[in-house]
């Protein structure tokens, strides 16, 4: 066996040598190679903050750091459950669906002004149940009825979507109950309570990365599936759990949107998903899997809350802003992907 | 047991394979014509196609970004982009406001096909990226608005809405381009390499085929299609605006991936996006015929997407589900 797979060994060497002369390949080695390249979406955070504070010195004032980390509080929260997804070099579509389902079942269980119920808390606990209940649902969809995660996820999007809409009868519905609205409006140590929620979820994400088996093998499933299956992984629990998991962080968002909103409709997620998915990959996780994680999702949300915001102080055209976003991505992905490992690019 | 195995080995056989997205179709229409009687008449069915003809021409285009392993996102931009330049122009250029607009969709999808290729960034990302940036060369082309394609422009136009022998216009428009990519696909050299690119690419850059050009090729087509559907929607809502098909990319992919069309690439085709365009056009169709509860549609909609996947795609030639 070592006798045939040590000629495959080198021929993919050979590959990856001429492959160096491609222009990415010799930027990258001008540079330093991965170590430098691992550290691009930091260095694009850190020259674009230095950038828009040069312009306009109100971007480092305090009310305006704190407003820039109150809005970054839901697509850091979004962000973190799908990054766990793409890790496994699948794609969920459905996070407008699942978080308007949360954002509904908060509103429609807490003290609103359609219905009598006034369950508080209870009602958040429910929304994210709701919300890991959706995820879960997609993560047996797509290994139960072997569906690519892209038609399976797309499929509950409008699943949650049409959910939502129909419980709450087509309007807006406003959120009455004091305490959770608490979570936009009150404040510790001088920012709202839905940033350390935010705050809280990327450490349990970062948690459940870096120390569980469970962050282990989703890895190893990005990496290589069969690979990982091989090694005696658990591909389907670790694919519904991971999808559950994403499914409980988008609850939580949903849960933080309503508060913030102060009531829920049927466009709450509007454009949450592409903001989510250019959170990732612009913090440099890759799409094919098995590269990167939520250290990386945090830059990224950073990377482009920022941006929102310094257009927004710099007083930027809105119709130009969406061209720029997309400059920025395609700039930050060339800079960041390891792609002299890729041969095949996607 | 053996007579269930090889009832499998029917079921897993080629031609059934293929034929199944069809068979799906039938079924539909016949569940509908069943529950709400009259839906099969001559009339319903010319405006079935007709209210197919965008989404399907869509589609088209980008079936040949899946073909190759890739994905298109920036369609819906592209053809909001073509249907306020046609609106902009038409008073001032008349009929030559068509070929500048379905232009602008053929350099764009070059432009995509390019960052995809040359900066090797993933065409998910890529095409996401050049999306926005065409979403806003649209509204600040149009300043942010709807433009009403006013009386002046609508002669221009009024081609497009018309009948050719009981036929409506846009059905031949997009029979003609649905005719053009399955011969483009099925017996152009482009085509061939475009399967074989999805396929394996590795083989193909092994076999000496040019994939950088194959894959800028087709994303330049998928980048043209989508114009000209853009270009067919203004016409056909006398209005051009930065949003216009934004409610029209997750189905245009959802047509191909229902009609059979592997999202990893390299099997599949236009006849099969076809299918698939027709079964979500009369999903949606026939959940007003049926009289489902309009909040309710989304709902129907989503479940009956997965069922149709479910159902249509084939498993045989994809080694993992991701």
């Amino acid at each position: 066996m070592t006798i045939h797979t040590e000629p495959l060994k080198s021929v993919s060497d050979i590959e990856r040598t001429t492959l160096m002369t491609f222009l990415p390949g010799r930027i990258a080695t001008m540079f330093g190679g991965r170590r430098w390249r691992s550290l691009a979406p930091l260095a694009v955070l850190v020259v674009l903050c230095l950038l828009i504070a040069i312009a306009n010195p109100n971007f480092i004032e305090l009310r305006n750091l704190v407003r820039l980390a109150n809005s970054a509080a839901v697509p850091l929260t979004l962000a973190m459950g799908l990054t766990f997804i793409i890790l496994m070099g699948s794609i969920d579509l459905s996070v407008e669906g699942t978080l308007s389902v949360s954002a509904m079942v908060v509103v429609l269980l807490a003290a609103n002004d359609s219905n009598g119920n006034d369950y508080g808390w209870w009602a958040v606990l429910a929304a994210i149940v709701a919300g890991t209940a959706m995820g879960f649902v997609s993560g047996l969809v797509q290994t139960m009825l072997r569906i690519p995660s892209f038609m399976a996820t797309l499929g509950m999007w409008f699943i949650g979507l049409g959910l939502s809409v129909y419980m709450l009868g087509g309007s807006a519905i406003r959120l009455n109950d004091a305490s959770i609205r608490e979570l936009a409006l009150a404040r510790f140590l001088g920012l709202p309570l839905a940033v350390w929620v935010a705050t809280g979820a990327f450490l349990l994400a970062a948690v459940i990365q870096y120390h569980t088996k469970l962050g282990r093998h989703i890895l190893a499933i990005g990496g290589d599936e069969d690979v990982a299956k091989l090694s005696g992984v658990n591909v389907v629990r670790v694919r519904v759990t991971a999808f559950a998991l994403a499914g409980f962080f988008f609850g939580i968002a949903g849960v933080l949107a309503a508060a913030q909103l102060g009531q829920s409709h049927a466009v709450i997620g509007d454009g949450r998903l592409f903001a989510a998915v250019t959170a990732v990959v612009v913090g440099g996780t890759a799409l094919t899997g098995g590269e990167g994680g939520v250290v990386n999702t945090l830059i990224g949300v950073l990377i482009v809350t920022v941006l929102a915001n310094g257009m927004i102080l710099l007083g930027i055209s809105p119709y130009i802003q969406q061209t720029v976003q997309g400059l920025m991505i395609i700039a930050a992905v060339a800079l960041s992907l390891d792609r002299v490992r890729l041969r095949i690019v996607k | 047991m053996n007579e269930a195995f090889s009832l499998r080995r029917i079921f897993e056989g080629k031609w059934t394979q293929g034929a199944i997205p069809l068979v799906l179709l039938v079924a539909l229409l016949l569940i509908i014509e069943i529950a709400a009687p009259g839906f099969l008449t001559g009339e319903t069915v010319a405006l079935l196609f007709a209210n197919t003809a965008v989404l399907f021409i869509l589609a088209t285009g980008v079936t040949f970004a899946i073909l190759l392993g890739g994905i298109d996102l920036s369609i819906q931009a592209v053809a909001s982009l073509a249907s306020v330049i046609l609106a902009q122009l038409l008073p001032s250029l008349g009929l030559a406001a068509f070929p500048v607009a379905i232009l602008s969709g053929f350099a764009f999808g070059t432009l995509s096909g390019i960052v995809h290729v040359k900066l090797r960034v993933p065409s998910f990302v890529a095409t996401l990226a050049t999306g926005g940036v065409v979403t806003g060369i649209a509204l600040w082309v149009s300043d942010g608005r709807a433009i009403t394609i006013e009386e002046g422009g609508r002669e221009n136009t009024a081609w497009i809405n018309a009948t050719v022998a009981g036929l409506p216009v846009v059905v031949l428009i997009s029979a003609v381009i649905g005719i053009a990519s399955f011969l483009a696909l099925r017996y152009t050299r482009f085509g061939r390499q475009a399967i074989a690119v999805g396929a394996g690419e590795p083989a193909a850059w092994a076999a000496g085929i040019n994939v950088d050009r194959t894959k800028i090729i087709a994303f330049a087509a998928s980048g043209m299609l989508a114009a000209i559907a853009g270009v067919v929607l203004a016409a056909r809502l006398s209005s051009g605006s930065p949003v216009l098909a934004n409610q029209l990319l997750l189905p245009a992919i959802a047509a191909v991936i229902v009609g059979g069309t592997a999202i990893t690439g390299g099997l599949g085709g236009v006849a099969r996006t076809a299918v698939g365009a027709l079964i979500i056009s009369i999903v949606r169709i026939g959940m007003t015929f049926v009289g489902v509860n309009i909040f309710l549609e989304n709902m129907v909609f989503g479940a009956v997407l997965i069922a149709a996947v479910a159902i249509t795609i084939d498993r045989s030639k994809i080694a993992v589900i991701k």
